[in-house]
């Protein structure tokens, strides 16, 4: 009985590591020493850990720790930077764990090597029991300095789950702390952000019927987008978080409506016998991407929300399925779920180029949804039945988040929240 | 400033700094991501009585891939529902619209949609009053066979009739 028990813990903690497939990171990753921290070794293991996972994770880093060194400093005065140059390191990162009764801080360093300098010295509050949360601002903060760009780290996800339940769940961008927003016995979709992160749109079918619900993260407070008969679903925030598309089935077939969230008013955008849906703003809220079955087969368009009574252009001519599109952040491209030889990839397709690129080659890839600093995009794979949640950088590298209870899918990128 | 908190670890901390090169050190405070959760109550949506729905409980209409359009062999079974709704006219059904798994969810709603239109234009064709009918689409949420083989996903591509 007790072998069964440990072998089951085994399992469970295996199953909870991520399983990092990289398959072609960047050809010239930053290398970057990560001393471990020093303070509590519980907290700094735990730490370390979540650090060099999120670098990882980004495809652009490799990551050398203590036991790949050939000196280990404990401050400034013991770096010998030559220990680190030997081993073609780019950067050193050092820090402390400083505990203060239930609070805890981490105070941080970045060393240039080739520089022989301190390029960075940061200091993380934390709050009780929230350590991987320092660890998350820790890794933004390295992968700041060293790559210039906004990292990801701090960010969050929401996904379904279905076990005996449907959920809607929000993680950490690397699948874990979840935490179940909602729980239904009848199916949950399309889970959407607000702009501001403080607020979720989804589709419930609690009624019997696809409806669009709006919840606040942090009191529970919900309520229904629209009171009508009709079937609604297909929610998306524009980036003022003033208006929501919405397909709504008043005649019986999918249109897209804009609501105004403030005086409730609904303008119409599509007026088509095929259907329209999964609509999406473009990040300055002038353009609104969506699928339409107009031209015999899901295919993708785009409407001019500045032009009166602009006609949809239709944007993917590449094979019979292009569907589920959303920008860019920095509007030079979008990304989309694209049929190739009956397999269900995502696809990118920049605006100055003339063809897609796929990015994934699975068979059910679907929901794909990309990172504020757009460098990820996070979507579902079916993997034997069931569904999990994997990830591609822009550059390439793969990655799974760690498996869950139940078939997981839908992912949906948070806002910057740090 | 944080060097200036009175604890044990002052020390520390300041020796820390102090080996550092006069820096300005940037300071963040973690975010609270409290969350509240939430239970749906499911209404009951089973509201036609069991006596009308043994009538139609086979009735379930399959499709192509990505097709909404009703088949020679479609009809054929809808035509003995479209008898049993004419002889007993103080029944009402529901049409509920299906999609396999393949192809994005929101999508797949729309297409469950339209199948189940479909089926309810041609019984509003042939004389069924369409304050009978609730039209209604699950997309791929429900499926009724679970491979992922073409056989489960005909299986899915339907319209039940209950």
């Amino acid at each position: 009985m007790k072998k069964i028990y440990f072998t089951l813990l085994f399992a469970i903690s295996l199953s909870s590591e991520l399983i990092l497939e990289i398959t072609q990171g960047t050809e010239d990753p930053f290398r970057v020493a990560l001393i471990k921290f020093n303070g509590d070794k519980n907290i700094s293991n735990e730490i370390n850990k979540i650090i060099k996972n999120n670098l990882n994770r980004s495809g652009e880093f490799k990551i050398f720790e203590d036991s790949d060194l050939l000196s280990i400093p404990l401050n400034e005065s013991e770096i010998v930077f030559n220990d680190f140059k030997i081993l073609n390191i780019d950067y050193l990162v050092m820090g402390k764990i400083v505990e203060e009764g239930l609070n805890l801080s981490v105070l941080y360093e970045i060393y240039d090597i080739n520089m022989r300098k301190k390029v960075r010295t940061s200091s993380v509050f934390g709050i009780p029991n929230k350590n991987r949360q320092l660890g998350h601002y820790i890794s933004d903060g390295i992968y700041e300095e060293i790559t210039g760009i906004k990292g990801i780290s701090t960010t969050k996800i929401l996904y379904i789950t279905e076990n005996e339940n449907f959920n809607l769940v929000i993680a950490d961008a690397d699948g874990e702390n979840e935490q179940i927003l909602l729980k239904s016995n009848e199916p949950i979709i399309s889970p959407a952000w607000s702009p501001d992160s403080k607020k979720v749109a989804y589709v419930s079918f609690e009624t019997g019927m696809a409806k669009v619900y709006i919840q606040d993260i942090a009191t529970g407070n919900r309520e229904l987008a629209i009171q009508n008969s009709y079937q609604i679903s297909s929610p998306a925030w524009s980036p003022d978080g003033k208006f929501l598309s919405l397909t709504m089935y008043q005649d019986g077939n999918a249109e897209i409506y804009i609501l105004n969230l403030k005086n409730k008013n609904l303008t119409r955008l599509t007026n088509h016998y095929s259907i329209d849906t999964e609509s999406s703003w473009s990040p300055k809220g002038s353009k609104i991407i969506f699928t339409s079955g107009r031209s015999g087969s899901p295919q993708l368009y785009e409407l001019d929300l500045r032009r009166f009574n602009a006609k949809p252009k239709r944007l993917t001519f590449e094979g019979n399925y292009n569907a589920k599109a959303s920008y860019l952040p920095n509007d030079e491209g979008i990304i989309f779920v694209h049929r190739e030889n009956k397999n269900f990839q995502i696809a990118i397709k920049y605006y100055d180029e003339n063809f897609i690129r796929p990015l994934t080659n699975a068979q059910l890839d679907e929901s794909p949804s990309i990172s504020p600093n757009g460098n990820v995009i996070v979507y579902a794979i079916k993997d034997k039945g069931m569904g999990l949640l994997a990830g591609v950088t822009l550059s390439g590298a793969k990655f799974r988040l760690p498996a869950k209870i139940g078939s997981v899918r839908e992912p949906s990128w948070s806002g910057f929240l740090r | 400033m944080f060097i200036l908190r009175k604890n044990f670890n002052y020390l520390i901390v300041l020796i820390f700094l102090a080996s550092c090169s006069s820096m300005n050190v940037t300071e963040e405070k973690v975010y609270s991501d409290n969350v509240k959760t939430v239970e749906a109550s499911t209404s009951n949506i089973e509201n036609i009585n069991y006596e009308t729905k043994a009538v139609f409980a086979s009735a379930t209409i399959y499709f192509e891939f990505d097709r909404s359009n009703l088949t020679s062999k479609s009809i054929q079974t809808l035509k003995s529902a479209l008898n049993a709704l004419i002889e007993n006219s103080s029944i009402n059904i529901s049409l509920a619209g299906h999609a396999d798994e393949r192809g994005t969810r929101e999508y797949n709603l729309a297409l469950g949609q339209r199948r189940a239109e479909a089926v309810s234009d041609y019984l509003i064709l042939n004389g069924i009053d369409k304050s009978r009918i609730t039209v209604m689409s699950y997309g791929e949420e429900r499926p009724a066979a679970f491979g992922q083989d073409e056989m489960s996903y005909a299986k899915n591509r339907r319209v039940e009739i209950n």
